[in-house]
């Protein structure tokens, strides 16, 4: 099966990475490039104590784990599908309780939709899994980009890394964050799903802060991505992001976590 | 993996040291495009080539792992053979890096004898590690660890007793701590989790990869 997809107005390549799902790059959208990669870096899951008794509440609390998304939990082939406006790519994984589908989906009105869905009962039920996407775009070249935020009924440029929480605010079509690109004007805009209790992290891009094999930093140090945030400028600059949400179990899982993704202002 | 923005100032001083380092510049050091890539035409973003980002061949995997272990600043960890290879990926570095055109394999590698992660860029096509970090950071488990980790919780009497007919290892989980006072804060660690055959979990064990042994056992519900 051949890695590139020419289709819905997107032409893109793809490979099954290691231990970050598939991983999508060189994406252009009507022949302009969109993204230089994206991936799922992991899904972490944390655990919360089930009793509230006051012995057990004393005893100790277990720290998140995770498992890789990649050729070792792959469970059957990549899977390549044409839909009504638009071409899907999905993977399902599985490590013991825990399971999950990769899709990447390009429909041809410029959206892209990195989603997951979790199943799986996991070891009981009260648990968070926090999937960590991460996108590199480069809106019409690397450089000369920005990064905005929709607060206060406008949105805002954000001048320096950092970490940016869904406060609850939108435009008129739910975006909450965008990256901008000087030259062209056009735009790539961020909606989370509602639920998700999402996040994004947005990073300078540095050679070097590539995606991490783990979401372990050093002992007491932050994880990834937190620890690739400093205080670097990001205006004009090339920016990486984070997108990571927050999903509890209950009953009614599976669950589809992610954003929407929307091109703005790119094309013929 | 790059460590935290401190950890990486750290990792400068074992850079400069090796004479076969070739350090990675800032991203915008538009003088240094093109050095080392000889009559190679200067890429940019939105020409890059797809092939850069393929699957690295077997030959180019021994071949990356022979030139990191080559390093006179990794002479140590290869004397001593007590390390694991994580991880061997393409890499592809955006211009206008020098290294930008060239085929890069990322070779991730946890050293049990220093207890250190080595996450290094080897340029395949200069036959250099041009980037080299080494950092406190855990990386993802191999699946050799995950075996292992299977095998010593699968010989512990105290795991053993407390499995239930029909329970099998169901899968290892890549586990860290968050408490100080645990064992596997600080330490290599996995978790194994027991269970029926695509049933529920029953019991998880906590391996120290170091040492190897069973450090937790706990029933699954009170995990």
């Amino acid at each position: 099966m051949s890695n590139v997809i020419n289709e819905a107005n997107w032409k893109f390549h793809w490979r099954l990475t290691e231990s970050a799902g598939i991983m999508v790059y060189l994406a252009d959208y009507k022949g302009r490039r969109v993204m230089w990669e994206g991936s799922l870096p992991y899904v972490t899951v944390d655990h919360q104590q089930q009793s509230l008794d006051v012995a057990t509440e004393a005893s100790e609390v277990h720290g998140p784990w995770w498992t890789p998304l990649g050729t070792r939990t792959l469970q059957g082939p990549v899977r390549v599908q044409t839909f009504r406006g638009g071409v899907e790519l999905s993977a399902v994984f599985q490590a013991g309780p825990y399971q999950y589908t990769q899709l990447w989906r390009f429909h041809d009105d410029g959206r892209i939709s990195p989603w997951l869905t979790i199943y799986g009962p996991g070891v009981h039920d009260q648990h968070t899994y926090h999937p960590h996407w991460r996108f590199d775009f480069d809106l019409d070249g690397a450089r000369n980009d920005a990064f905005e935020r929709f607060e206060g009924n406008r949105w805002h440029r954000v001048e320096t890394e950092g970490w940016f929480p869904y406060g609850g605010e939108a435009d008129e079509n739910g975006a909450v964050w965008r990256q901008v690109d000087f030259d062209s004007g056009s735009a790539i805009n961020i909606r989370p799903h509602s639920w998700d209790d999402a996040e994004v992290f947005a990073i300078r891009y540095h050679d070097g802060e590539w995606a991490p094999y783990s979401p372990r930093s050093a002992a007491g140090s932050q994880p990834f991505p937190a620890a690739y945030v400093g205080d670097e400028a990001l205006d004009g600059d090339d920016v990486t992001l984070w997108y990571v949400a927050h999903v509890h179990f209950d009953q009614s899982f599976p669950y589809t976590a992610g954003p929407w993704i929307k091109v703005e202002g790119l094309g013929s | 993996m790059a460590a935290p923005k401190k950890a990486v100032k750290g990792a400068k001083s074992a850079k400069s040291q090796g004479k076969t380092a070739g350090k990675i510049p800032p991203k915008n050091a538009a003088k240094s495009v093109g050095k080392g890539g000889g009559s190679r035409k200067t890429p940019d973003v939105a020409n890059a080539d797809p092939a850069l980002f393929d699957p690295l061949t077997a030959g180019e995997v021994a071949d990356a792992l022979r030139t990191l272990t080559e390093d006179r600043r990794l002479g140590s960890m290869a004397k001593v053979g007590r390390y694991r290879v994580i991880c061997t990926e393409p890499l592809v570095v955006k211009p206008p890096h020098w290294m930008a055109g060239h085929r890069l394999a990322r070779v991730v590698v946890y050293d049990y004898a220093a207890d250190r992660t080595v996450d290094a860029c080897v340029d395949l096509d200069a036959g250099v590690v041009s980037h080299l970090e080494l950092t406190k950071s855990q990386p993802m488990l191999s699946r050799d660890e995950e075996a292992l980790a299977i095998s010593i919780a699968m010989t512990d009497e105290r795991v053993s007793s407390k499995l239930l007919l029909g329970d099998v290892p169901q899968t290892t989980m890549h586990y860290w701590g968050r408490n100080p006072k645990d064992i596997s804060y600080t330490r290599r660690s996995a978790a194994v989790i027991f269970g029926r055959r695509d049933g529920h979990a029953s019991v998880v064990a906590v391996v120290d990869l170091l040492d190897n042994q069973v450090t937790q056992v706990v029933p699954a519900e009170m995990w």
